[in-house]
């Protein structure tokens, strides 16, 4: 696929809506809107009014701290490797990040296949973790993150899924490196994130090379390991 | 180019007909079905028959001899047929038409009429496919039209003709039958009750210009025509200003038994469809065949429920033609 084949997210996702950049929360509408059925739903299952609505809560819960946050990229497709724990925190923190710092919707791949918990999450902008569809949403232009495989005690990067990286090859991959800030090693007062420089792997998108996908992994977990280092 | 257009008699062959009939490369227009055209027709051909009688349409086609075929001879149970019907028509029409065809050694590509119902959605598709993901249909529909693929990529294959197979999302429109749509419709709509999936239509037009630029590309292989953005299951109903009735697990026999009584029967697909959602990536397509703006989901749905109900005319009231 050619670069020019990228369709950038267009400006209106549906009634007013843009579902790549987040837009402001009006629960009066919302409601009203819920009511007759006119909002919209992105390709993906994604609910962008939904996510307006519920973002001043994450934001409450999970402070966010950004170095480097001039590298997220304002606009076109992405894929931000992330490292994470058990449990769904890194995601959410990262997420939060994302839209206060550019203003993007994040698509957290890895959502379990199971009704109402992996639909409520559908809804709140994640996607499944299978090649075709971290693919598409790249295809459509949208800022992904992947996480790597969970640690116990946040030790070090996790392993990365070699399998998804092969629908990213082509596009701008970033490491991201998740620290919490509290005494040993708890959330307590929020998440430093720390964004690092793109990936350059000279690859053909759309090319589905394994071994390049692997050497992106391998590139990818060594990137986030320097960052969780790099006190 | 010299084309035969099979199940001429839908909406979809009607329409695929007439957008022919304006290119200046279509030499000759044939069609064939078990019902009429919808609209009038400049000048195609149209040959209605029992579709079932595999003899006559292998003659009909071998006297043509098409060069080009817009197979839309592919059956949705409860469209316009009993899932019987449709079964038996979709398997003599592919059989009969292709098979001919392929014989008379004009043929020079296919385009068949699939849908996104050959990805199936068992745990473990991904939500959103592309034509490259493995296809693993679950329902009766999908296995039907997975077949029609196979038969027309093995003559294919045989035979040094391309094949496009259009998987095509649900079809609404204004005008064409189609069970979900009938569903949808409905004053008040089962929906799952603790889901409330995601699902992608693609509007009749667009579905018939894609059978046009899959005749006149060269693409070899499956393509997914899917209207841009998606509709969830409880939003379409509300859109409609239907009643949504929530429904869990076992409870869904009672409610297809329910919507069958009240005109409007679920095959699996479209249950399936309600329980699990259905969208795909259609990027491909749109490239490839160069389609431009699609019309999007919502709007299709939209456009679903401004249906009007048909109303009888008094006889007493002035009629103005």
């Amino acid at each position: 696929m050619s670069a020019e084949a990228v369709l950038l997210p267009g400006p209106d996702g549906g009634y007013g809506t843009d579902d790549d950049r987040v837009g402001p929360a009006d629960p009066l509408r919302f409601v009203r809107r819920r009511f007759d059925g006119h909002y919209p739903i992105d390709p993906f299952g994604g609910d962008p009014q939904l996510q307006d609505l519920l973002a001043p809560i994450g934001r409450l819960t999970l402070p966010v701290r950004v170095e480097g946050p001039g590298r997220l990229p304002e606009i076109g497709p992405a894929l931000l490797v992330v490292n994470r724990g058990l449990g769904l925190a890194e995601p959410v923190a990262l997420y939060q990040a994302v839209r206060r710092e550019v203003g993007r919707r994040l698509r957290v791949v890895g959502i379990p296949d199971l009704p109402f918990v992996g639909d409520g999450l559908r809804k709140l902008g994640s996607v499944a973790q299978y090649p075709e569809d971290l693919g598409a949403v790249l295809r459509a232009g949208h800022l992904a993150a992947l996480p790597l495989a969970h640690t116990w005690l946040r030790q070090g990067a996790g392993t990365p899924p070699v399998r998804m990286l092969v629908a990213a090859l082509g596009f701008p991959v970033y490491p991201v490196a998740m620290v919490p800030i509290g005494p040993l090693g708890l959330p307590i007062a929020g998440w430093r994130v720390r964004i690092g420089e793109p990936i350059r792997l000279d690859v053909e998108r759309g090319s589905g090379d394994p071994l390049a996908a692997a050497e992106l992994a391998e590139a990818a977990r060594l990137a986030v390991d320097d960052l969780l280092i790099g006190d | 180019m010299r084309v035969l257009i099979t199940g001429m008699g839908g909406e979809l062959g009607t329409r695929t007909a007439q957008l022919l009939e304006a290119l200046p490369e279509v030499t000759e227009i044939h069609g064939v079905d078990f019902v009429p055209p919808r609209r009038r027709l400049r000048h195609a051909e149209f040959r209605r028959m029992d579709l079932r009688d595999r003899e006559r349409l292998a003659t009909y086609v071998q006297e043509i001899a098409p060069t080009h075929i817009a197979h839309f001879g592919v059956y949705e149970p409860h469209a316009r047929t009993t899932p019987r019907q449709s079964a038996a028509f979709t398997e003599a029409t592919t059989v009969a038409v292709l098979g001919a065809a392929t014989r008379t050694g004009a043929l020079e590509r296919v385009a068949v009429r699939s849908g996104l119902v050959v990805y199936g959605r068992d745990r473990g598709q991904p939500a959103v496919p592309d034509e490259s993901s493995p296809v693993l249909p679950t329902t009766p529909f999908g296995r039907s039209c997975l077949e029609v693929e196979a038969v027309a990529v093995g003559l294919g294959r045989r035979h040094g003709f391309p094949v496009t197979a259009l998987r095509m999302a649900p079809i609404g429109g204004s005008h064409i039958p189609s069970p979900l749509g009938r569903v949808l419709r409905l004053p008040a709509v089962p929906v799952p009750a603790l889901a409330d999936p995601a699902f992608s239509l693609v509007h009749q037009d667009d579905a018939a210009r894609a059978m046009v630029a899959a005749l006149r590309s060269d693409h070899d292989g499956p393509l997914n025509v899917v209207g841009p953005g998606a509709a969830s299951v409880w939003q379409a109903v509300r859109l409609g200003n239907r009643v949504p009735i929530p429904v869990v697990g076992p409870a869904w026999s009672a409610a297809t038994r329910a919507t069958e009584f009240a005109g409007a029967p679920m095959p699996p697909h479209v249950v399936e469809l309600l329980r699990r959602g259905r969208t795909a990536d259609g990027t491909t397509a749109i490239e490839v065949l160069g389609l431009g703006p699609l019309a999007s989901t919502q709007a299709v749905c939209a456009e679903l429920f401004e249906w009007a109900t048909v109303s009888a005319i008094r006889p007493d009231a002035a009629v103005a033609v």
